[in-house]
């Protein structure tokens, strides 16, 4: 095209100078990280990072604003240097997407530079911060002088900025406390993940009643000298029912008889038994070239043993189904003196007092004899602006596509 | 089930190989143009139908494993390449949506699936169906973007002009990313009901986030006036990073607290 070749840093400027720019802004970030010894930035909470968010969105608004004419900041609010920043983002997110991220030995360069927490590092922050910089900047010179034109532009980019940095500047007041509450007892308090120390909740939590639902019952064949259930890799459960026909190499089983909720007597003879403490007892056939036989096998439960069928050196045994629901009824009394009763399932959390209530988890190795419910408590303040955030990408992606669309239709 | 997989997945191949065999002969016989689309039709014709009887076989959407969701691909994928001969007139890109679909029946073919009808509670929400779809698709429109985009390369080695499948790519990287767009945050909004936040950059919503970065990373591009023939790489490329994000992350060491490794099969 002919054009004389640009020196560096002779304006405009382009790529090359975003790009160094940008690697300047990331090795910036992890000397940073370097001289706090690893320590990650900051934690602000509310209002203060409220306050500082929101003065950095006027500051930027402000900059693009004032002096749009200005070819430094032009560049500084322009696609090269967004694309840079998006690249290193992708650059450090990639780290995060490979590498496990968590607790490492302190005081290892790994821990020094913050690659096993990358996503409160310095260099990230940093990064999102320009980021936020430049987005806002391209964003004020569309939202002035105002134009439905750039409806699409405005929600995708605006929405986009409102979540990104809700949610990090948000962080820190995002509380997830862990609540172990036994059936029959009342608790008011939380644990944090990392630590022991318990925290004292607004409100208290009630465990009336804990269920467990669970799939069908699953049968194995086990052996003892390698010490787990022999199973085709290909080869799903096997799941229990009346009438099931499974074999193993040389090994047949037939499902005679499925008592859900039985109890042996002192004579070993089987009786129905009502759900709360029956345990379900299977009659199986189990035929080898050897012969056959059949016999009652069990899983057993805290209170009855487990009894499997010995084949030779193997064991055919049944275990209880993976979870299918679990719940607990709850009554959550507020400190305010507010009162509800609810039922907590997983994917079906219930909101307190401006909490979130969670069924997390529940004694696994009890099973559906499980006395201990975890329910998480979690707050944040901050989800309704990131929310915005998202419904406003999804408006801007919908006008996007029609659009995308309505173009197709010129194009052709 | 009405008939089982080595079968549908066979005579689905066969359907796909005979309708693109007839499709050679169409610029000579222009008669063979319907009957060549029919076959091909038919093959995908063939794996929504034993889609459907899977799917009431489970009790449960198959969309929960990697081996279900390859289904759903194989379906898929030659509806977007007949779909784009029918509006743009390109009729080759339909031969690499059928063997693509092919050689992902192929994969479960040689890795039978776990035919596990359990549903672990977490999945067990009205999210799921729409959170995987929209991704599904997605991945579907953005495969036919790469394809296209090979294609183009491969045109530009030859030097030859290609206008038409430039825009192609391009269309199909926008919806793709589009919908990308939506996965993600019905991912997000989902994960608030069930995981109890809306981004913990688990390993797969870090691949999902940094695949949603190359197409956001590329329509950028694309608005600045960069060479339309430099950037037929950069999709053709972009989509390594989806495929990563799909199957790669179980096997990264990221992986191991995983919520979404019981995909893994």
């Amino acid at each position: 095209m002919g054009i004389v070749r640009r020196g560096w840093l002779q304006p405009p400027w382009e790529f090359r100078e975003a790009s160094l720019f940008t690697a300047i802004a990331v090795f910036f970030g992890f000397i940073l990280q370097y001289a706090a010894s690893g320590q990650g930035v900051p934690r602000l909470y509310l209002p203060v990072n409220a306050i500082v968010l929101g003065l950095f969105a006027l500051l930027v608004l402000g900059i693009g604003l004032v002096f749009r004419e200005n070819t430094t900041v032009k560049w500084f609010g322009g696609i090269p240097l967004g694309l840079c920043l998006i690249v290193a983002i992708a650059v450090l997110s990639l780290i995060g997407g490979v590498f496990p991220q968590g607790e490492v030995k302190p005081g290892s360069i790994w821990a020094l530079l913050g690659l096993n927490q990358i996503f409160s590092s310095w260099p990230f922050a940093l990064t999102v911060l320009l980021f936020l910089a430049n987005l806002g900047i391209s964003l004020s010179w569309k939202l002035v002088p105002f134009s439905f034109k750039n409806i699409q532009f405005i929600l995708f980019h605006a929405g986009f900025w409102i979540a990104l940095s809700c949610g990090i500047f948000g962080a820190p007041d995002l509380q997830r406390l862990v609540v172990p509450v036994d059936e029959g007892k009342e608790i008011n308090l939380g644990y944090a993940m990392e630590s022991n120390i318990p925290q004292k909740l607004p409100f208290s939590i009630f465990l009336k009643d804990f269920t467990l639902e669970e799939y069908p019952l699953q049968m194995f064949l086990y052996d003892p000298q390698i010490g787990q259930p022999i199973q085709e890799r290909s080869k799903a459960p096997v799941l229990v029912h009346k009438g099931l026909k499974a074999s193993w190499d040389g090994v047949d089983v037939e499902v005679l008889d499925l008592l859900p909720f039985a109890l042996p007597d002192k004579d070993g003879r089987l009786h129905p038994a009502d759900k709360t403490a029956g345990i379900p007892f299977v009659k199986v056939k189990i035929t080898t070239p050897a012969g056959s036989k059949e016999e009652w096998i069990t899983t057993g439960s805290p209170f009855v043993e487990t009894r499997d069928a010995q084949v030779g050196d193997v064991y055919v045994g049944i275990r209880p189904g993976t979870p299918k629901a679990f719940r607990s009824v709850v009554t959550v009394k507020g400190d305010n003196g507010q009162q509800l009763n609810a039922t907590l399932e997983v994917n079906h959390p219930i909101d307190f007092g401006g909490w979130k209530l969670y069924q997390m988890g529940y004694d696994e190795k009890a099973g559906r004899w499980s006395q201990l419910s975890l329910i998480e408590a979690i707050r944040d303040p901050w989800l309704p602006a990131v929310y915005l955030g998202f419904f406003m990408i999804m408006a801007g992606n919908l006008l996007f596509f029609w659009n995308g669309i309505k173009q197709k239709e010129v194009a052709s | 089930m009405i008939f089982d997989f080595t079968t549908a997945a066979l005579a689905a191949m066969a359907c796909w190989s005979a309708g693109s065999l007839l499709s050679f002969f169409v610029r000579k016989t222009p008669a063979l143009k319907l009957p060549a689309f029919l076959l091909s039709f038919a093959g995908t014709l063939v794996m929504v139908a034993f889609i459907a009887s899977y799917w009431s076989m489970l009790d449960r959407p198959p969309l929960r494993t990697l081996g279900e969701t390859r289904l759903w691909y194989a379906a898929l994928i030659p509806l977007v390449g007949f779909l784009v001969e029918y509006r743009w007139k390109i009729a080759w890109l339909k031969y690499y949506c059928m063997g693509l679909a092919s050689f992902f029946l192929v994969i479960n073919l040689n890795h039978p699936d776990v035919f596990d009808k359990t549903l672990m509670p977490a999945l067990q929400s009205p999210w799921f169906i729409p959170h995987v779809v929209v991704y599904l698709v997605g991945y579907v429109l953005l495969a036919a973007s790469s394809v296209t985009a090979v294609h183009n390369v491969s045109l530009q080695l030859r030097s030859k002009s290609n206008a038409n499948g430039e825009s192609v790519s391009h269309y199909l990287a926008l919806l793709g990313f589009v919908l990308l767009s939506f996965g993600l945050i019905f991912g997000a909004l989902w994960a608030k009901e069930a995981w109890g936040h809306y981004w913990t950059w688990d390993p797969k919503e870090t691949w999902a986030f940094l695949s949603w970065l190359a197409y956001l990373g590329y329509l950028h591009a694309y608005r600045y006036k960069i060479e339309k023939g430099k950037l037929q790489w950069y999709l053709a490329l972009s989509f390594i990073v989806l495929l990563v994000c799909w199957f790669g992350v179980n096997y990264l060491p990221s992986a191991q607290n995983s919520v979404h490794t019981y995909t893994q099969s």
